[in-house]
């Protein structure tokens, strides 16, 4: 039982980031392939500010929400003038530094060994308190990133948001400052993702290197594109299908050797059918080409 | 001093040379196909692999085992580019879906790897007794010798191939304007499978010549081809003499870095280089503007 308020919880966390990486790729049309390290960035931003200052969770959660968004708005800024090959790349790229960068600055982040006794938001009585406590607060982050996604897409700038995605000459010749705009978005892609690192780093209060991989990356990519771009309900179920489908592996009892790469394999796989085969995802409206 | 100097020279010069044998691969198939090959690098370690499997499980004579490896790794290449892009290729996919399906087959085969060999690190190693030669007080050993001379090898016979035979001239024309190409008769079709080919030989031979060097490791590919690309920017997107320069551009900046910071930070040497050239100079040594076009 405790077990699903955990698997819950992760798939929620995994929710969050689907969501914030769909309005890059889906709304906005922008293959941002390295959205783990705003994970990573917020995860270990806040956790730091706890363990070396002892700065509250819920501060640390915005501080580090703000820093991956500032991340996002050099990123962006260096990388929008060029094409989306580019971009697809220099983000892929910058989620590797950041994964460098968290493995190899061994003095503050501990290198491999990770981040131990990381504090949660509030000091429990019993481990069922605890979870329960985290699934309402996964539960009210996943609806204020639905909120404010809703309330940017049915806006003049959701319109120009889509506009750039389907036709970006179209959407420049109409005077609207296209760089600026996608950089915001990306900005605000980062910012929720930061959060999802956040909740994640109090709620395990165990982060290492092996969480933020270029790898998990790709896997938000997936299950953007799997549960469709361009929609919510689509990263909702996007999400929750890829973080429950390892436990059904589990479940059948494969080996954990043999598992983790299958499970990969699928997922290369997965990527390569969709894309060739149903673009628009499970559930989506918009066509990836 | 002036050693130590020698010493990284040397060094420079065999990490550039891989840089640059998957650089020029890459850039190849860039040419033709217009998109990044980003599986390019999972290439590079199959061919390894295939390598380590016939020289030490199946105990053939290294030669052998070399040229079957790169014959295998080539018609990796042509796998990957009959069963995935051709399909989007026929559905007239976009660039970027292109790169999205080739992260795809990377994944595929970097696990396929793992779960055939294990994520152990593997060695190959085909001379039992390695000579270390002297030259101006820095030491090369001979793997490192074998190393720089095939590589040498392979870019001279490159060079002939792409200039000199009636087949790289169909590929350069193929690469400046596929349509034109159709129109004067070649089968484009069949000069991407021969780029898809030859590229993928070549990220073969830096595969199987840096496991002389260092050890098997079924992630290898991931920073072969993140150096690969990066050196393809430096020297322009598509440029097969900038793949050249790039890449050893990239090993020198790189070896000659570690006098001025200190060496775990060595893999953040070739991000810096590449941060540098996107904002100051995208188009890289001989490339075209990669500067969005509008209108």
């Amino acid at each position: 039982m405790e077990y699903l308020f955990h698997l819950f919880i992760i798939s929620g966390i995994f929710v969050i980031l689907a969501l914030s990486l769909n309005l890059i790729i889906g709304y906005l049309g922008q293959p941002a392939l390295g959205h783990a390290a705003f994970f990573a960035l917020g995860a270990y931003s806040s956790s730091l500010l706890a363990l070396n200052l002892g700065i509250s969770p819920w501060i640390g959660l915005f501080i580090g929400a703000a820093f991956a968004a500032i991340s996002g708005l050099v990123i962006g800024y260096l990388t929008f003038h060029l094409n989306e090959d580019y971009f697809a790349l220099a983000t892929f790229g910058f989620g590797l530094l950041i994964y460098y960068l968290i493995k190899n600055w061994v003095d503050v982040t501990r290198g491999p060994m990770g981040l131990t006794n990381i504090p949660q938001f509030l000091t429990f009585s019993s481990n069922l308190e605890s979870l329960i406590f985290y699934c309402v607060l996964i539960v009210f982050f996943i609806l204020l990133t639905i909120g404010v996604m809703k309330r940017i897409v049915y806006s003049p700038l959701g319109r120009v948001v889509q506009s750039i995605r389907d036709d970006e000459i179209a959407a420049e010749s109409l005077g609207k400052d296209t760089r600026q705009i996608k950089i915001t978005i990306f900005m605000i892609g980062a910012f929720f993702a930061g959060i999802a690192g956040s909740l994640y780093a109090h709620y395990v209060t165990y982060i290492d290197p092996s969480s933020f991989t270029v790898m998990e990356s790709i896997l938000i990519v997936l299950m953007v594109i799997l549960g469709g771009l361009g929609t919510i309900e689509g990263s909702i179920i996007g999400a929750a299908i890829l973080i429950l489908f390892p436990e059904l592996l589990r479940f059948i009892g494969i080996p954990s050797a043999i598992a983790a790469p299958l499970r990969q394999m699928i997922y290369g796989l997965m990527l390569i059918i969709l894309i060739i085969k149903r673009p628009q995802g499970l559930v989506g409206k918009y066509k990836l080409w | 001093m002036s050693q130590i100097v020698f010493q990284l020279f040397l060094n420079s010069l065999i990490a550039g040379s891989i840089y640059a044998l998957i650089a020029i691969g890459f850039a190849i198939i860039y040419k033709t196909v217009k998109f990044f090959h980003f599986a390019h690098g999972v290439v590079y370690a199959a061919g390894a692999y295939i390598a380590y499997t016939f020289f030490s499980i199946l105990q053939f004579n290294f030669v052998i085992s070399f040229f079957l490896a790169i014959l295998l790794t080539g018609l990796i290449g042509v796998g990957i580019n009959h069963f995935v892009y051709r399909t989007l290729r026929i559905k007239r996919a976009p660039n970027l879906i292109f790169l999205l399906a080739s992260f795809g087959v990377f994944i595929f085969i970097q696990n396929l790897i793992t779960l055939i060999y294990g994520s152990e690190v593997r060695i190959m190693r085909p001379e039992n007794d390695i000579a270390i030669y002297s030259v101006l007080g820095a030491t090369i050993t001979s793997t490192q010798v074998t190393i720089l001379a095939v590589s040498l090898i392979a870019l001279v016979l490159l060079w002939i191939f792409i200039q000199k035979t009636r087949l790289g001239l169909a590929l350069r024309a193929v690469a400046d304007d596929p349509h034109a190409a159709q129109l004067v008769g070649i089968d484009s079709d069949r000069l991407i499978l021969i780029a898809f080919f030859i590229g993928s030989l070549l990220a073969g031979v830096a595969g199987v010549l840096i496991s002389l060097e260092t050890n098997l490791d079924p992630t290898m590919g991931l920073p072969a081809i993140l150096k690969g690309i990066i050196a393809c920017i430096i020297g322009g997107i598509g440029s097969i003499p900038g793949a050249v320069v790039g890449g050893f551009f990239l090993g020198f900046v790189e070896n000659f870095g570690i006098l001025f910071i200190p060496s775990i930070w060595k893999d953040f040497i070739s991000f810096i280089v590449l941060i540098v050239f996107l904002i100051f100079k995208p188009e890289g040594f001989f490339g075209i503007k990669a500067e969005k076009e509008l209108i």
